[in-house]
């Protein structure tokens, strides 16, 4: 490939990730430079990129910290040279260095990779607070966590148990009085706040130290992430440990979730029957099908009574149930099980195909029907994997623009930007659904004066005939709209709103 | 209303006066630096050294307190021409001094739409599907491969058709400007 084609490319897609284009990627060429220059003015079209709601924040606080350390006279440092003094001096550069990026940023993150790897066990209290974009804090939790390679213990706030010990996963529940046998993959519960998942995140990802900052009585490190087009989250990496600390996600669907450690114990000693399956006296069991890890596909063909359908790549682990085969690829599991009723996706997921079919697109999870089969694959390797057990695999299109109905609906942008602002806040979430936008526009249109009670066209009348992910179109069998074209003119993920921007008349 | 005096104890470090100028002109500082660099990351950076620059020059005479956004842009311009030609780009340095900062602020507004206008006429001029693959690429975002995928191409030609496209609207361009 042409030099200059693969380097002006480069820099292209540094622009549209919102990161500084690497130094040497334009050095000393003339053509380049102004080929650069040319991108640049054509971006000028496209509305800047706004940085996240704490930057006034942080910039003042970056400021203030150079400002203090330009004026803090030298002869003051000689007089009271004293332990204390050399601490503040210390921890003043290191906050400096630490606000200039650079090399130090690195080694936070190295260093951190370092120590989980290292790390052979821990248990600490962790502590998870939810708020709104009006900085609301409506969810508290807290959980104790044990966790050791594979296996981890989890009690939560009313005293339930949780336990995986990579071979068998239940739960005690001393208020029910029950131990629940449950099954060891998929299992949602370790995937929360996985300290090695969050290491390596930070090595992936593009990530700038932001400052640092006291969390939980701890001086911690605080990096900002971004995902390749998501949004920036924040992780704190404890100073002394070099260990994770606290994680606070971005601001998706108008909520936001803080994990923090507020204790913490690397390398510990555990009680010796943490992980020991153990049912208390008095305790009934209730299996919920766990499964069996089962060595071949054969095996769990023979115990689920299914023909699964086989990516090229082998999973790691396989578990047989009764009617369903889960394959563990560690970060990305494959349920199979037996097809039952219709197929119906999710009402806000986008939609492709799969195997001839609808294929529902729902965040990190894929779904879709073949051969008698129902396939759910979930994880960072979704797409390779599906695509390997459906060749024929579309993901949404989403250019298609489609038509827009025969009757169109004029739009007021200012009145769907402040509608989108509601939602990030928290409120009306049923906008995120093009059934409910659907059902209130054609409610809406048969009771003009407004819905009380139960919608005179219900639920039930409305159907998603497409869904690209940006633009939907529900058809209704019943009134006087037979279908209603929407768009999500805002955003077009799965925060994005949905605005009716047509309907044909039955 | 912002003072001299609350500049003088931003100057010295004052964290109160510092957050209160920021949050009063960080936003009109911070677009003027992407539309710039036209990148979060870059742009972030930027904002925070002009600030400390700004405060650190600092004086009666010649900070013109009644156009302080003018007077953050001159800082700010400053700050990215000093990196692009330490990074061997061209750009001459502005002397803050010679500059009036309120001819500054109104004839930059001024420059960006005629730029904008510039940029989208010739974009006009370009074939179709040059056109199109920047305006994927450029303005909506898309990689090289959902590019290829969405107009049916190859990721090559991609890249191809991009350098071409650029090329000649780096002409366009300058014809326009000379």
């Amino acid at each position: 490939m042409n030099e200059v084609e693969r380097k002006i490319s480069a820099y292209i897609d540094a622009l549209n990730a919102e990161r500084k284009p690497e130094r040497d990627l334009l050095t000393s060429d003339e053509e380049l430079e102004k080929l650069a220059a040319t991108v640049r003015q054509v971006r000028t079209l496209r509305e800047p990129e706004m940085p996240d709601s704490d930057y006034p924040k942080r910039l003042s606080e970056a400021v203030t910290r150079k400002m203090q350390k330009k004026v803090t006279p030298r002869r003051t440092f000689g007089r009271f040279f004293k332990p204390a003094t050399v601490l503040v001096a210390g921890l003043l550069l290191f906050a400096l260095l630490t606000s200039w990026g650079g090399l130090l940023q690195q080694d936070v993150v190295y260093a951190m990779e370092k120590a989980v790897a290292q790390l052979e066990n821990y248990h600490g209290i962790l502590e998870m607070r939810t708020k709104n974009a009006n900085g609301e804090e409506w969810v508290v939790r807290q959980v104790e966590l044990w966790s050791e390679g594979n296996k981890y213990a989890l009690r939560q706030d009313d005293g339930t148990l949780t336990v995986n010990n990579g071979e068998q996963k239940w739960q005690i529940r001393p208020q029910s009085g029950e131990v629940a046998i449950l099954p060891v993959v998929p299992d949602p519960t370790r995937s929360s706040f996985d300290l090695r998942d969050e290491a390596k995140r930070a090595k992936e990802y593009p990530h700038k130290v932001v400052g640092s900052e006291v969390v939980a009585g701890r001086q911690a490190t605080k990096l900002e992430i971004t995902p390749p087009g998501g949004l920036s989250y924040y992780l704190w990496v404890d100073n002394e440990t070099d260990l994770p600390i606290q994680l606070q996600t971005a601001m998706q669907n108008g909520l936001q979730t803080t994990y923090t450690f507020i204790s913490f114990k690397p390398n510990t000693k555990f009680e010796a029957n943490i992980f020991a399956y153990q049912v208390p006296e008095g305790y009934k069991v209730i299996a919920e099908d766990p499964g069996q890890l089962v060595a071949t596909v054969e095996e769990a063909a023979a115990i689920s009574g299914l023909t699964p359908i086989l990516p090229h790549k082998a999973p790691k682990r396989v578990f047989a149930f009764e009617n369903k085969i889960v394959l563990d690829y560690e970060d990305t599991t494959i349920t199979e099980s037996l097809a039952s009723g219709s197929f119906k996706p999710a009402p806000n997921s986008a939609l492709g195909t799969a195997a001839g079919g609808p294929l529902e697109v729902w965040w990190e999870s894929l779904r879709w029907r073949q051969t008698g089969l129902e396939i759910q694959v979930e994880g960072p390797q979704r797409v390779e994997l599906a695509q390997q057990i459906a060749p024929d695999l579309t993901l949404p299109d989403l250019d298609k623009q489609g038509n827009k109905g025969q009757v169109k609906v004029p739009v007021d942008m200012e009145i769907v930007k402040a509608s989108q602002q509601q939602v990030d806040r928290g409120s009306s979430p049923w906008q995120l659904d093009p059934m409910q936008v659907a059902l209130t526009f054609v409610n809406l249109e048969v009771t003009p004066e407004g819905i009380v009670g139960e919608p005179t066209i219900p639920m039930a009348s409305f159907e998603v005939e497409s869904n690209n992910g940006a633009v939907a179109v529900v058809k209704v069998s019943e009134g006087p709209i037979a279908k209603v074209y929407l768009e999500r003119l805002i955003r077009q993920d799965e925060t994005g709103i949905w605005t009716v921007v047509g309907y044909d008349p039955r | 209303m912002l003072t001299f005096k609350d500049l003088i104890k931003a100057k010295a470090g004052d964290p109160r006066a510092i957050e209160d100028f920021c949050l009063d002109t960080w936003e009109t500082t911070y677009r003027f630096v992407y539309y710039k660099v036209q990148n979060r990351e870059e742009a972030e950076d930027i904002t925070q050294e002009t600030y400390v620059k700004f405060l650190s020059s600092l004086n009666q005479q010649s900070t013109p307190i009644d156009n302080i956004g003018g007077y953050l842009k001159v800082v700010a311009l400053n700050v990215i021409r000093d990196k692009w030609r330490r990074n061997k780009r061209r750009g001459t340095l502005v002397n803050i001094e010679d500059i009036n900062p309120s001819k500054m602020a109104s004839q930059d507004c001024q420059d960006t739409i005629t730029e904008r206008l510039q940029v989208e006429e010739a974009l006009a001029q370009l074939k179709e599907e040059q056109r199109t693959i920047l305006e994927l690429r450029i303005i909506k975002g898309y990689s090289v491969a959902d590019t290829a995928k969405l107009i049916g191409k190859s990721e090559g030609a991609v890249r191809t058709i991009q350098h071409r496209a650029l090329r000649v609207l780096s002409k366009i361009l300058t014809a326009k400007n000379e």
